[in-house]
């Protein structure tokens, strides 16, 4: 009896493996091969052939063009942070706040809840810029801002305050990208609303119980149970911004790949990748340590 | 119960009861008020949209034309379906990217039932490497990959091979569909990580014992999955099923660097506004009618799937 207890311990380890063994094979042919031949181009000089490329090490040569020699790049990669820091607070916090709207029970949340799925359709990345380039050329075409998402002259008011130049894009760039934003929120609200639902009923009555308002049951109940879920949404999002072809590095090493400069694109695109990638982790870390371990006790 | 209030005749319990009721009437203008602006934000996008692709060019210097067309024209749909190659390119995308998306639906499910039911040594070092996968966007890979799929090789074999006896094996698989159906069939397609770890969440929520029974019936692996896990996560395949078709339906980088000759709808919608010249008129109005032919299809099959997909949403169940 207890041999076959063991033996059937052990074929269940192997079934496991088995199931997965196809997915560690891609990964391998699909995934790592390709990663670490984009890390060597890095640090060498690719030449493309006819049938092969050819790989020359040159240590950090690469890197020290984009920083020091291109033209653009660490002004583009300035942007692209900056554009990041605040794009995925806005998504996190706007889909978060749909996901409880759209969760709770009134007249009409289906019919809401079909529209908010729609730019996951509509805003795929093709269609997205025929859209925002044809608001802009309207935009300017009428001479106004009417047919711009906002439609108040933030940039007049702003400069009426003699807030210095940088302030006023920084601000103006915000409010136009707030309404933006809400395109890229499709799939994190579908997220958020799942991860809702997962939420036992039985914690809000002991909330009602001890007589908590819905202010501290949010706080006290919704928000510590969906960390695991913000924490996915944040990645989600983060992955989102950061491969956007609107994007500043992304357009930048685009165009060099479109010119074969194949080692100089991977370069910047790695360095790009390692800043966003420590940035992330950090908050990640400093979510689970300092915010969600909070409620956890 | 208000004149009593202007009265000061209110009694104490009526006071709590209209308290109650007005935080109820402001709670719900909030929220349709919000709700409602967003709603706009989407909706009035897509009327722009169908507004512009049914006037004619010459209504956007009209300035008495705002949203109701002076008349109705077919021509920008007629140039759009032209310049885009419609039904070919479309039929492109249907086995392209859709048969892709199906395969991916499948093995995604597999992989992660292994992840879910069983316990091996470096499960979570392999379900890290699989978030992972989602981390690392595909512009980074896409030249390297580009270049292994024009000698395509499995873990240097064939090129072992080729110095041995100087046969080169290698296929070339780019500009066919293996490009996309490969990858799907490991695992490792479209956004597959996600998949996965949406699976896993799922296939952990459900009760073990009908799996144990097969197992103590001397049934072996894929039985209980797919007799007992497959039946009853129609919710999560439901799910997992529309973001895929969705996202291989709108895929272009890729199978715009892989595929030459046959190129999917996203590709041409890419590249649209050249086409267009060529065969009379890129305008706004071409443009939208274009963007409006490329999410119809999918648009339909969301209307028809929709009232199912909001429902199962609430039942797929993400827990951290």
């Amino acid at each position: 009896m207890k041999k076959s207890l063991k033996d059937f311990s052990q074929k269940k380890r192997m079934y496991g493996r088995m199931f997965i063994l196809p997915w560690v094979i891609g990964f391998i042919i699909f995934f790592l091969i390709p990663v670490v031949q984009s890390l060597i181009f890095v640090f060498s000089k690719v030449s493309i052939g006819d049938t092969n490329f050819d790989t020359e090490f040159v240590g950090l040569a690469n890197i020290r063009y984009i920083f020091f020699e291109s033209a653009k790049y660490v002004d583009n990669l300035y942007d692209a942070l900056i554009s990041f820091s605040y794009s995925i607070p806005l998504v996190v916090a706007l889909s978060l706040i749909v996901g409880v709207l759209l969760n709770q029970k009134f007249r009409g949340r289906i019919v809401f809840r079909s529209i908010f799925f729609l730019p996951v359709i509509i805003a795929t990345g093709v269609v997205m810029t025929y859209i925002q380039g044809d608001a802009t050329a309207e935009a300017m075409r009428s001479g106004s801002a009417e047919m711009s998402t906002n439609g108040i002259d933030v940039t007049a008011i702003l400069q009426g305050m003699h807030l210095s130049k940088e302030i006023t894009n920084f601000l103006v760039d915000f409010v136009n990208r707030i309404f933006d934003l809400f395109w890229d929120c499709g799939v994190q609200i579908v997220l958020f609303i799942s991860g809702l639902q997962s939420i036992p009923e039985q914690l809000y009555e002991v909330c009602r119980v001890e007589g908590a308002n819905k202010w501290e049951e949010f706080w006290y109940v919704t928000f510590p149970m969906l960390s695991g879920t913000t924490i996915l949404v944040i990645v989600f999002t983060a992955i989102e911004v950061f491969t956007d072809a609107s994007n500043t590095v992304m357009r930048q090493a685009y165009t060099a790949m479109q010119q074969q400069i194949y080692d100089q694109s991977a370069a910047m695109l790695w360095v790009y990748f390692a800043l966003v990638g420590a940035i992330l982790g950090l908050v990640i870390l400093f979510l689970q340590k300092a915010v969600f371990s909070k409620w956890a006790t | 119960m208000l004149k009593k209030l202007f009265n000061g005749t209110l009694r104490p319990e009526e006071s709590v009861l209209l308290r109650k009721n007005l935080t109820r009437g402001f709670v719900n203008f909030v929220r349709y008020f919000f709700l409602l602006a967003l709603s706009y934000v989407v909706l009035f996008q897509l009327l722009y949209m169908i507004s512009y692709s049914l006037r004619p060019e010459s209504d956007m210097y009209n300035p008495s034309v705002v949203w109701i067309p002076s008349e109705i024209t077919w021509h920008n749909f007629d140039v759009a379906i032209k310049a885009l190659n419609y039904v070919d390119a479309g039929l492109v995308s249907l086995w392209l990217g859709q048969v892709s998306a199906m395969i991916e639906v499948f093995v995604c499910a597999v992989v992660a039932y292994g992840f879910a039911r069983f316990e091996f040594g470096g499960k979570n070092f392999v379900f890290f490497l699989v978030l992972l996968t989602i981390m690392i966007p595909v512009q980074m890979l896409v030249v390297p990959t580009y270049l292994n799929y024009s000698h395509f090789d499995i873990l240097g074999i064939l090129n072992q091979f080729r110095q041995w006896t100087g046969i080169d094996l290698r296929p070339n698989i780019v500009d066919t569909a293996w490009t996309f159906y490969l990858p799907s069939f490991f695992g490792v397609g479209v956004r597959s990580g996600l998949f996965i770890f949406i699976y896993r969440k799922f296939f952990e929520s459900l009760p073990r014992e009908l799996e144990e029974a097969a197992y103590v019936d001397g049934a072996g692996p894929m039985r209980p999955f797919l007799s007992v896990i497959l039946p009853s996560s129609g919710v999560v395949f439901l799910t997992v099923t529309i973001f895929s078709v969705i996202w291989h339906w709108n895929e272009n980088y890729m199978a715009g660097m892989y595929m030459v000759d046959n190129k999917p709808l996203a590709v041409m919608l890419d590249t649209f506004s050249s086409a267009a010249k060529n065969v009379g008129g890129d305008s706004r109005n071409s443009r939208m009618a274009a963007c409006l032919l490329f999410i119809a299809p999918v648009l339909v099959l969301y209307m028809f799937l929709q009232r199912k997909f909001v429902q199962s949403i609430d039942r797929v169940g993400i827990v951290g």
